[in-house]
């Protein structure tokens, strides 16, 4: 394949075709379509952003796109941030979440995946089991029966263990560890090394390929999570996410703006909080893009 | 000593011997299962409570037996039915319009010669992917109220009416703006396949075509286009199954009651009756969430079957 891209450039670089009228207006066209999607994709973005520097009082009256601060470039609002003992608990709270469901997810996806690539008897049942679970759920609430059972509700537990990890997961481990040569695993056993030490000190990191993979979906998915929280912690503010956090300083805005006298600080402190939540994956987003996209690529073709 | 079936590996060994040889294996497998068995497993047959009034304190084996009475209330009463209408047509409008948007971003991208402009769009457009629903649904709700910058944008260049749009309750209105969201959202991430797969097309093709005489356009219909023709099939097929799955959470954080008429899906009514507070009906809500289960699932496996008939390959 990547023959076939060289020798592609290659062609289209000396190529002597010359452009006629139409080619160019159908560039032009092209470049403002595309220029249109890219620019739409981050001018919402830039909007909170540039909002989030503005002066609390102006930013109430102005109507329409922020482009630049208004009133004035501050910090005011992420000053504020900081007074909100519920903003900073939800931001630890999402912190400790995303790493604790993203290292069992991984280690639970992991130890499958090594497990269903060894011969064993158990291997087709399992595998069986987990493509049923893609086919058919119980749903919300027999689920949330079940956690109930459990004494997860109202803690921690039922954010960070339910949904770490899925057949899709799992399946993707093993593809990596199968894809590993026959002739590791069989150095490792010649060379006295058990089940444990082969899966976490020879193969896991020649699968890290996929791993990393799985590992950028499980922390970007609980980062950005608020549904299980919704259902299972809602009247625990203590244990609350982020994203929870945030959905009620937005929806609760969206009533008082309506009252005489509304408080500007509150109007501000949604933005700075909008960008203090999406701002450490925009900021990681260029050194992982390389490795999502080509997950993205590697499932859709495995399937 | 010729044996008609030749046995190899795990298979040829017995229980025992499998398990003193492998024991460590086997005990890998022991989180895995039981996390299916609790998670998945037991919520499956959880879904017996449909069939009954189910209430905390008498549990699963106590609680008085109804039979299909939820059932009958589901669809005898004019809640359900308008949920079931408005997510076949949010399913339908993804489907299409939301299932094109990213080819014909793809194919866009695909005719740009500028390799760093071409990078950085995508790369712009991925953006929209990774940021929170709550976010997204914030901003979108900020944008369309009444002075938001969309909307004035829509009312002084397209002249429709000044209103917060998500307060509409007008038929297609917010089936259209919810779809268009998702557009927004997943256009760039959804075109990395189709981008993958234009790729992949021979240069030799391209060349040839070019060499007699055919334009850049004539070539994205004539060869770009059917070289990816099975793969958007097989996308359209796999999209249609999944279509009435998943995607419609982002609508708890869009309707309100007055608009419940037109945004009320399927998931959200299952999700209101249990946890939308207010008074919870675990049982109705179980019995609307397993006809979502029990219709999406013959939804993807006939998908799949039609996948591997048509265009050779499947999900599973």
């Amino acid at each position: 394949m990547a023959r076939k891209q060289r020798k592609k450039q290659e062609w289209e670089n000396n190529m002597v075709e010359t452009k006629s009228v139409a080619d160019i207006v159908v560039d032009v066209i092209l470049y403002i379509c595309v220029g249109l999607v890219a620019l739409c994709s981050v001018v919402p973005m830039w909007h909170v952003l540039m909002s989030s520097f503005s002066d609390g009082k102006s930013l109430l009256s102005h109507v329409g796109l922020v482009l630049w601060p208004v009133g004035g470039f501050t910090l005011e609002g992420y000053g504020m941030i900081f007074q909100n003992s519920s903003i900073v608990g939800g931001y630890i709270n999402t912190i400790i979440y995303t790493i604790a469901f993203t290292v069992i997810g991984f280690l639970l996806s992991s130890v499958t995946g090594y497990a269903l690539s060894r011969d064993t008897k158990l291997k087709k049942p399992v595998t069986m089991a987990l493509m049923i679970t893609m086919l058919f759920g119980g749903g919300m609430v027999p689920t949330y029966m079940v956690i109930r059972a459990l004494g997860w509700v109202g803690t921690p537990w039922a954010l960070v263990i339910p949904g770490c990890t899925n057949s899709m997961y799992c399946i993707m481990m093993m593809n990596a560890f199968n894809s590993i040569p026959k002739e590791m695993y069989e150095a490792s056993h010649i060379d006295g090394a058990g089940h444990l030490s082969t899966l976490f000190e020879i193969t896991l990191p020649q699968a890290m390929n996929m791993g990393s993979v799985i590992i950028l979906n499980l922390a970007i998915g609980q980062w950005n999570s608020w549904m299980q929280a919704a259902i299972y912690v809602p009247n625990r503010k203590a244990l609350w996410p982020l994203q929870l956090v945030i959905r009620q300083i937005t929806s609760e805005n969206a009533d008082f703006l309506n009252s005489s006298n509304p408080n500007y600080s509150r109007y501000l402190i949604q933005f700075a909080v909008i960008i203090a939540a999406i701002a450490p994956i925009i900021i990681a987003f260029p050194f992982f893009q390389d490795k999502m996209e080509k997950g993205v690529i590697q499932g859709g073709v495995k399937g | 000593m010729a044996r008609t079936k030749e046995l190899t590996g795990s298979a040829r060994r017995s229980w025992k011997a499998e398990f003193r040889r492998d024991w460590v294996v086997y005990m890998l497998f022991l989180p895995i299962i039981i996390y299916e068995v609790v998670l998945h497993y037991l919520p499956m047959f959880g879904v017996i409570m449909a069939f009954e009034d189910y209430n905390v304190v008498d549990g699963y084996f106590h609680s008085p037996w109804v039979g299909f009475k939820h059932f009958i209330d589901l669809f005898t009463g004019e809640d359900f039915l308008q949920a079931i209408r408005n997510t076949v047509a949010i399913g339908l409008l993804r489907a299409t319009i939301g299932f094109i948007a990213p080819i014909i971003f793809a194919l866009m991208l695909s005719l740009i010669n500028s390799k760093k402009f071409k990078r950085t769009a995508q790369t712009m457009s991925y953006m929209p992917n990774f940021v929170a629903a709550v976010i997204v649904c914030s901003l979108f709700t900020q944008f369309l109220a009444k002075d938001g910058p969309l909307t004035l944008l829509l009312t002084n260049i397209f002249g429709a009416e000044n209103q917060n749009w998500f307060a509409n309750d007008q038929v297609p209105v917010f089936w259209i703006i919810y779809t268009l969201m998702g557009i927004w959202q997943g256009v760039g991430w959804g075109s990395i396949m189709y981008v993958a797969a234009i790729s992949q097309v021979s240069g030799d093709l391209h060349e040839a075509a070019a060499i007699d005489g055919a334009t850049r356009l004539q070539r994205l219909f004539k060869i770009t286009l059917p070289n990816i023709f099975p793969m958007i099939m097989m996308m359209f097929v796999i999209n249609i199954g999944t279509a009435l799955a998943a995607g419609y959470d982002n609508i708890l954080l869009l309707y309100m009651p007055s608009t419940y008429n037109v945004a009320d899906t399927v998931f959200t009514y299952t999700y209101r009756q249990a946890f939308g507070g207010g008074a919870t009906n675990y049982s109705l809500s179980a019995a609307s969430g397993l006809f979502q289960s029990v219709v999406c699932t013959i939804l993807l496996v006939g998908s799949n079957a039609i996948s591997r008939k048509t265009a050779g390959s499947s999900l599973f």
